[in-house]
């Protein structure tokens, strides 16, 4: 990795300030300010159409903000600046691929786009984990296989700086897995990450910040914990239906609300403990989960997707949180869900 | 290993693995060869007393080379830029230049094996063409012809942005030209209205020096100045292809 000799210590990877486009009629973004710090793994969310894939080109150097400025590794990324551009890596579109070359043969090729030999290639797909299709026509991977190898395609030449689009979009579990070890290592190299997602608790699970964009402007930059404390949205505790009654259970000190929903008694409280204590005493803890607001809570409120009266969608669907959390390892970071053994 | 290295041989190899494309390149032009060869078998052509195939020869091979030159980078372009490759390409430190010299490079290998393939055919005993002794200066007609519609095609592949509109229009500029070039027809039997207006196209240039190179029919000067006309029309493209020049289809 090479360091710019000419930029202070400290600066930011990605500086942007008050960055305008529009469409025709339509304000894609519309003043976004951040700073992207260097070692930072930097998500950005927000409903399709929020602008995320324009503020991110404009990053890349693709295309020209209309106003403001924008700052990459020190340099203006516009125009197309050749010193800057080996300096990161962009995960484009899982199409962008040379036809009829196998996985190496693409690899390979982009590698000498950026004057690295081959060996860069091997080395990459190791990474990826695409070693055993080396060989197979690009035209011929699965779509997870190709989206790997368009992630490859962003790491070949060592950047110190990576764009990613969504790269978990398209990847079964386990692979998804997989490339959360590969970006948490190209992390811990003190590279700095920028990517946009839709899965919420990859986001909580990976970013050290995130900013979410809605209709071209920043609702949100924190960190996913402090944003979700900020929140103040409810817990919620889930008792085995049955075991206590709905009006007794609403009755019980700090509960705001208690709804039967899925086969399990919800309970929404801002005071978790005391309501756990209470129910401790009347019927024991077994089975009982509690479940603490998340990263998606936060989004859906900011996004307006949530329903009136039902801003917190998991107490909608608890199965979905609990999928959520289920992807979640031992080291995959917040726990969203715990479950209480008597 | 350099952009240009690294390009060429991925050029190389999807040329080399395109069967289709391998056969409209190498083969098609002898298809029209060998039908024109047997409408005209053994004729003359009446206005000068030259045989046929001296004259549709050298002209199939300019069209057939000229086709192969629009068609193989407009595809290219067209498909690279659909597939974001080029947005890919536009990331790297590569310059824009590097990538038209690698497929430059291919086109020329690409047009002069065609060329020796055709010429090797048409002088089959069943076709008879004879070599004249300046045939050697049929190579660089070929290269600046190459150049010329090498650079028609950026310009085609820049304005197309799916494979049928590729085909539509190089169809619509080289089905036409080659006629009214005399690929296909020798020009000396056709009015002299028509012979005029094929002075703009420069198919007509690739043909009167191929011509001139391989049968030794015309001057020196026919050649000279079927090269030079060629140049002017490879500058002249090459400068709009450069200057409409597209990485991406989104705005």
């Amino acid at each position: 990795m090479t360091t710019d000799s000419n930029q202070p210590p400290g600066s930011p990877a990605i500086s942007v300030q008050d960055v305008r486009k529009r469409y025709g009629d339509r304000q894609a973004v519309d003043g976004v300010s951040l700073d992207v710090r260097r070692g930072e793994f930097f998500g950005l969310l927000g409903p399709n159409g929020a602008g995320k894939t324009t503020l991110i080109e404009i990053m890349e150097g693709l295309r020209q903000a209309d106003s403001g400025t924008v700052r990459v590794l020190g340099h203006s990324p516009w125009p197309r600046d050749t010193a800057l551009l080996p300096r990161m890596g962009v995960q484009t579109q899982a199409s962008a691929f040379f036809v009829r070359q196998s996985a190496r043969e693409h690899l390979v090729t982009v590698a000498g786009l950026y004057r690295r030999g081959p060996e860069a290639a091997d080395r990459t797909l190791e990474t990826v984990g695409l070693t055993e299709q080396c060989d197979v026509l690009v035209e011929n991977l699965s779509g997870g296989q190709r989206q790997r190898l368009a992630i490859a395609s962003a790491l070949v030449h060592d950047p110190e700086l990576i764009f990613l689009d969504e790269p978990t979009a398209a990847l079964d579990p386990q692979a998804r897995r997989d490339l959360w070890e590969v970006l948490r290592a190209l992390k811990s190299e003190g590279r700095t990450i920028v990517y946009t997602t839709h899965h919420l608790d990859e986001a909580e699970a990976l970013c050290d910040r995130v900013a979410i964009l809605v209709d071209g402007r920043t609702a949100a930059l924190d960190s996913p914990h402090r944003l979700v404390t900020a929140a103040g949205a409810p817990s919620r505790l889930l008792l085995p239906q049955g075991r206590l009654g709905v009006e007794e259970a609403a009755a019980l000190p700090g509960v705001d609300r208690a709804t039967v929903q899925g086969g399990s008694l919800v309970l929404e409280t801002a005071t978790p403990g005391k309501v756990l204590q209470a129910v401790d005493a009347l019927t024991g803890l077994d089975g009982v989960m509690t479940r603490t607001a998340t990263l998606e809570d936060v989004y859906l409120e900011l996004t307006g997707a949530a329903h009136p009266g039902a801003a917190h969608p998991a107490a909608a669907d608890p199965g979905a949180a609990d999928t959520a959390a289920g992807h979640l390892g031992p080291q995959a970071g917040p726990h969203t869900q715990t479950e209480h053994q008597a | 290993m350099s952009a240009y290295t690294a390009l060429t041989a991925a050029g190389y190899r999807a040329q080399v693995r395109d069967k289709a494309t391998l056969f409209f390149t190498f083969a098609f032009p002898l298809l029209f060869l060998v039908v024109f060869g047997l409408i005209f078998s053994g004729q003359d052509v009446e206005e000068t007393g030259r045989p046929y195939i001296s004259y549709i020869a050298p002209g199939v091979m300019s069209w057939g080379v000229a086709n192969a030159a629009v068609f193989g980078i407009a595809f290219t372009l067209m498909q690279w830029r659909r597939d974001d490759l080029l947005r890919l390409i536009r990331l790297t430190p590569t310059p824009l230049t590097t990538v038209l010299a690698s497929r430059y490079v291919l086109a020329l290998a690409v047009g002069v094996v065609q060329a020796a393939v055709f010429v090797a055919v048409a002088m089959l005993p069943g076709f008879g063409l004879t070599l004249d002794g300046r045939w050697p200066l049929v190579l660089p007609a070929l290269v600046l012809g190459i150049t010329a519609f090498l650079a028609i095609g950026v310009i085609v592949g820049t304005y197309a942005n799916t494979p049928e509109a590729v085909a539509a229009i190089a169809n619509c500029l080289m089905v036409p030209m080659a006629f009214l070039s005399g690929s296909f027809l020798p020009l000396d039997m056709m009015p002299s209205w028509l012979r005029q207006v094929s002075r703009v196209l420069p198919l007509r240039y690739l043909n009167d020096a191929a011509t001139g190179a391989l049968t030794g029919s015309g001057s020196l000067a026919t050649i000279g100045t079927g090269c030079a006309v060629l140049f002017g029309f490879a500058l002249l493209f090459g400068a709009i292809g450069l200057k409409t020049f597209r990485w991406s289809n989104r705005t």
